[in-house]
């Protein structure tokens, strides 16, 4: 494939890569003091992001598949990629509008916040195609450096800077282990394309004495994955820097770089790892136990949880886990599943955030005494929250449920041993969890206040909003099949 | 195959220089000198990239990391209160796990290396590579390349915002924060 | 026997083995012998000649700051002063050299020989004439500016070693100003990197040619922009005023050399003045032609043999030095002639001018590299405006120092009776 051909399929990331340089320029044109208004210069330049954003998803609603392999077998554009783009534009969408609507992110500085944020999406963009290990480690990269700083936007705040702290420490950690493991798998292969890879490991692996560098090398490489997508045992960042970094912020990481990260995961197990080596290295099994291992510290941690955004934290950790499970079976329709699972988890998991920040912005507490009787306080805002709560639970008939079904049913069909005790220990998870999602609940709407009650008005904006968010997840949760129909192609990935 | 004494004398000079100076900053208590000691650990990275006919890598590695990386290392250090009170600054705790972890670890990655069959690239004569290094960015390479400077300016500007709250400003756009630090609500 | 044709000290040790042993220099087994004696060689001569240069130079700059500031200067030791350098030298080694109790002692130690290792780092593939250079590295610009950050290492060792707010001051602002001005540095090298297509030293100066209008320099407008911005930029990277603040004896006593004495004091002193050299000859080679003589091509010196050959190389040598001398020399005047600038002011006149006037730089060179057919008729008109430009600046520059003198003539009467430029044998 030609460059100018490559380019004309990259149009998605560099209108991204476009909004973010114009950002650059009109911040420092509309920040000017002496004509500094920061209201309509952050709705200026929320627009200008919006459009950006939606001028991307546009072009990647338009282009059509590449058949080969773009920049000489960089990139793929791909079904599976263009699945993954245009999530993580909505979700750059809706970040964008939660910070232009949040008191955390300072006016004046909402300029700095959306270029990091747009820096964010133009790598995790690219991370959707990534089929080279040293294009995924440089937008593993362009996905975490910004996401540090934005952790630690807020400045002069303790727990942010913590936040921030243990995030970089943490994620130089990973990245220095998988870039180590990218090293040793480049020195048994020559190559760092993900083709390329698997036919030099599978000639590698029938010789008994590379056995263990092969594992060593594979563990050290998906370590990294690992930490985007925070599976244990790297998901110690994930309730800090969820609780320290501003709420809207935590809502967009809660969903795009997590799936950015399963993005570049699947691909990276399923070309580079593919078929041919699981005889020899059982990593399907090796990401099961993963899986099973972050499903269940994330729900048992969160039980005992009393801020609502760390418990949020540890809620996203366990559906990591349950994401981790469609990983390992590695079938197509278990991609699929995992697919469709993350549309739901964007709609409610960005639904939840949501409302956790339209309660601080009233009430300024995040802790679960805080949504003592919400229910009587502000009725709309309490029930969306309890849909959203209970759709992460997986309760029928909300959209949550579909998405645990579609995922333990590819579980079933693989029809081995370990992918059923897998779907069992998922199962029981969800049960679990089910207890301190309905402990918010509980708190909204049978206890009563501490103190005196206070009212929460909620805004047109967050209305709206919520409801953008909230009627979705009820509504596919009893029709889903055209989602499942736009879906069906959507696992496909170029060779 | 029969190394020239010169080429072996070098190759060794570098080695121990690199190890020598990383040893030393592993177990160094006062943290100055240990960031000098990263001096003498970049030079002898730097030798054995010349020493594998990688002249450009060598030159790089040294503006890069004796330029840049040590310079700013230092200035970090330089300007931190009481570094030199090791007690302070760089206590030892946790010993015993990390002899363990330090002990797995090197015989892992000993027994690793010398047990696998590496791919082996055949031994090319030395001579320049810069040239060859520039088509390789501008050819199959132009993209890593391309998104490697957006990741230097997602970089540059994230520095820029950390750092500049000093004075209450933001550095980009010159405007006064309006911002006040505010805690978030309960705790675990 | 042979003809020694080589261009660096490796081949002239090559062809010492080959000719005067008779051997195979890749199988000889006393080869490296030859190889490290040539290294050893080269050093002794770079540093021998960077001592003989460091020394008188400062004789110069004292003669030139009393000349400029209408006074003497020295002119007690030898014939007008002339060995002055000597004289210092000696009673800088005699005297004690101090240690302060707190600082801390191993880097205290150390910084000295960093700097000047850095220093003299730079002289490996400094060329000296049309033959004579160490080593003719093919990254060689690249190399010059990786071994000069040793300079930064060891200012900042010596600011906090001292253990004294003045030395860390001057470390910490040396450091922040040579990191900086290594950017504009880096790209107005850059642009000559661009028009030769190569980073070798030797190979810059042979993209070159004899005539002025051959120069870099006379190249196009922005090869003459970038020759200004990289002698600014040089000045500031040696420390040279109006950018020696890590130094402003006004504010930091002596900056980071403010506890040194002795021998460890005269290293400093030596980096400094041995500084002046580099950033001439780099000017020099990158946009003065080098050591290309008028009229000879390097294919005819190469060719040449005999007492022909070492004849070309002297007068390559003594072009190159004359061309090294002048920029020196300028770069003194400027000393005696501007104000410091503020640290404020010194970080944007990197940050705000000279490097966005550095890419624009870059820019416009590609864009003339593309367009303009090297040889053609406009290339030679543009060389010709360019040349024209440059005598007309250093015409302008005599005339104003002409107009400042006799301003001055006007108003100290002891100017009176002085003639404006010295007889030659009591120059400066």
């Amino acid at each position: 494939m030609t460059l100018t051909q490559s380019v004309a399929g990259l149009l998605p990331e560099l209108c991204v890569l476009g909004a973010l340089v114009l950002m650059l320029f009109l911040d420092l044109l509309l920040g000017r003091k002496d004509i500094r208004d920061p209201r309509s210069t952050g709705q200026i330049l929320t627009a200008v992001a919006l459009v950006g954003t939606g001028l991307a998803a546009f072009f990647v609603v338009r282009t059509p598949d590449l058949p080969g392999v773009m920049f000489g077998g960089m990139l793929a554009l791909d079904p599976f990629a263009r699945f993954f783009k245009l999530l993580f534009l909505i979700v750059a969408a809706f970040a964008l509008v939660f910070a232009a609507m949040s008191e955390e992110i300072p006016r004046a500085r909402l300029g700095q916040y959306i270029i990091l944020l747009l820096t964010v999406t133009f790598g995790m963009c690219l991370l959707a195609g990534s089929r080279n290990l040293l294009m995924a480690y440089l937008s593993l990269e362009l996905v975490s450096i910004p996401s540090y700083v934005l952790a630690g936007f807020r400045r002069g705040d303790r727990r942010t800077s913590e936040a921030a702290l243990k995030y970089v420490i943490y994620g130089g950690i990973a990245s220095g282990l998988s870039l180590y493991g990218f090293s040793l798998l480049y020195g048994l292969t020559g190559s760092l394309d993900f083709r390329e890879l698997i036919t030099g490991l599978t000639n590698l692996a029938y010789s008994p004495q590379s056995k263990l560098v092969l594992i060593v090398a594979i563990m050290m490489s998906l370590s990294g994955f690992a930490y985007k997508v925070s599976a244990t045992p790297f998901h110690m960042w994930c309730p800090d820097v969820y609780e320290g970094a501003p709420t809207p912020f935590t809502a967009f990481l809660s969903v795009g770089p997590k799936a950015a990260g399963f993005a570049v995961l699947i691909r990276f197990v399923q070309t580079a790892l593919g078929g041919t080596l699981e005889p020899v290295i059982p990593w399907p099994q090796l990401i099961g136990l993963v899986a099973a291992a972050t499903m269940t510290i994330g729900n048992l941690t969160a039980l005992v949880q009393r801020n609502v955004k760390r418990l949020l934290a540890f809620s996203s950790i366990a559906h990591a886990g349950y994401l981790l499970m469609g990983v390992s079976a590695g079938t197509d329709a278990a991609t699929r599943a995992v697919e469709l699972y993350f549309v739901f988890y964007l709609l409610m998991n960005m639904g939840a955030f949501l409302a956790v920040q339209a309660v601080r912005a009233r009430t300024g507490s995040e802790d679960i005494d805080g949504y003592r009787a919400l229910g009587s306080r502000s009725p709309l805002l309490a029930l969306i929250l309890a849909v959203f709560l209970f759709s992460l639970a997986g309760v029928p008939p909300l959209a949550g449920f579909i998405g645990k079904f579609y995922l333990f049913a590819s579980l079933l069909e693989t029809g081995t041993m370990f992918f059923y005790g897998l779907a069992f220990v998922g199962v029981l998870n969800s049960v679990v969890s089910l207890f301190y999602y309905a402990r918010v609940v509980k708190a909204m709407y049978l206890k009563n206040p501490r103190g005196k009650a206070m009212p929460v008005p909620l805004g047109p904006g967050y209305s709206v909003l919520l409801l953008i968010l909230a009627v979705p997840t009820l509504v596919l949760g009893v029709y889903w099949q055209p989602l499942i129909n736009i879906l069906s192609t959507a696992a496909g990935m170029a060779h | 195959m029969k190394v020239p004494l010169l080429s072996a004398m070098v190759f060794w000079a570098f080695a121990i220089l690199a190890m020598a100076s990383a040893v030393f900053v592993a177990f160094s208590r006062n943290i100055v000198h240990a960031a000098f000691a990263l001096l003498g650990c970049f030079f002898g990275v730097a030798g054995l990239y010349l020493f594998l006919s990688a002249d450009f890598v060598g030159i790089i590695q040294v503006m890069v990391y004796v330029g840049g990386v040590l310079i700013l290392f230092l200035f970090a250090v330089m300007l931190t209160g009481k570094i030199r009170n090791p007690e302070k600054s760089n206590p030892s705790r946790a010993i015993p796990g990390g002899l363990v972890t330090m002990l797995v670890t090197l015989g892992l990655f000993g027994y690793l290396a010398f047990t696998t069959p590496w791919q082996v690239l055949p031994t090319v004569p030395t001579g320049p590579t810069t040239s060859q290094i520039g088509d390789a960015l501008l050819g199959p390479y132009i993209l890593p390349f391309e998104v490697a400077s957006v990741l230097l300016l997602a970089a540059l500007l994230g520095g820029v915002l950390l750092a500049g709250g000093v004075r209450g400003r933001s550095r980009l756009t010159g405007n006064e924060q309006d911002e006040a630090p505010r805690d978030s609500g309960g705790n675990t | 026997m042979d003809r020694w044709d080589g261009g660096d000290m490796k081949e002239l040790a090559e062809w010492v083995i080959r000719d005067l042993f008779s051997k195979n220099p890749d199988t000889w087994q006393y080869t490296w012998a030859i190889y490290l004696a040539g290294m050893a060689l080269a050093a002794v001569i770079c540093l021998g000649f960077v001592a003989v240069f460091a020394g008188p130079v400062t004789w110069v700059e004292r003669r030139t700051a009393g000349r400029i500031m209408s006074r003497i200067g020295p002119n007690r030791v030898g014939p007008q002063g002339v060995l002055q350098w000597l004289a210092d030298g000696i009673k800088n080694l005699l005297k004690e050299d101090l240690i302060p109790d707190d600082a801390d002692k191993p880097l205290f130690r150390l910084a000295p020989y960093l700097v000047f290792s850095g220093m003299f780092g730079t002289f490996v593939v400094l060329p000296f004439g049309a033959n004579l250079i160490a080593a003719d590295l093919d990254i060689g610009v690249l190399y010059l500016m990786a071994v000069t950050t040793l300079v930064v290492v060891g200012l900042l060792t010596a600011g906090w070693a001292s253990n004294s707010k003045w030395a860390l001051y001057g470390g910490i602002r040396s450091a922040a100003q040579l990191v900086s001005y290594e950017v504009p540095i880096a790209f107005a090298l850059l642009v000559v990197v661009i028009s030769t297509g190569s980073l070798s030293t030797q190979a810059i100066i042979k993209a070159q040619g004899g005539w002025p209008w051959q120069w870099f320099v006379a190249k196009n407008p922005f090869t003459f922009i970038a020759f200004f911005l990289l002698l600014t930029s040089a000045m500031a990277e040696g420390n040279r005023i109006p950018f020696d603040l890590p130094e402003a004896e006004s504010e930091l006593v002596a900056g980071y050399n403010t506890e040194y004495s002795g021998m460890r004091f005269l290293f400093f002193l030596f980096e400094e003045w041995a500084n002046l050299w580099i950033m001439g000859a780099i000017t020099t080679l990158c946009f003065l032609g080098g050591w290309q003589i008028p009229g000879v091509s390097p294919e005819k010196i190469s060719a040449s043999s005999g007492w022909t050959f070492v004849g070309w190389q002297l007068l390559s040598f003594a072009i190159f030095a004359a061309k090294v001398s002048w920029i020196v020399f300028i770069v003194i005047q400027a000393r005696w002639t501007l104000p410091r600038l503020r640290v404020d002011q010194l970080m944007s006149t990197c940050w705000k001018y000279l490097v966005p006037m550095t890419l624009v730089c870059i820019a416009g060179v590609l864009f003339m590299d593309l367009y303009i057919v090297q040889g053609g008729i406009t290339d030679k008109i543009i060389r010709w405006i360019m040349t024209l430009l440059g005598a007309a600046v250093i015409v302008l520059f005599f005339l104003r120092a002409r107009y400042n003198y006799k301003m001055d003539k006007d108003k100290y009467p002891g100017l009176r009776n002085e003639k404006m430029w010295y007889p030659p044998y009591r120059m400066p």
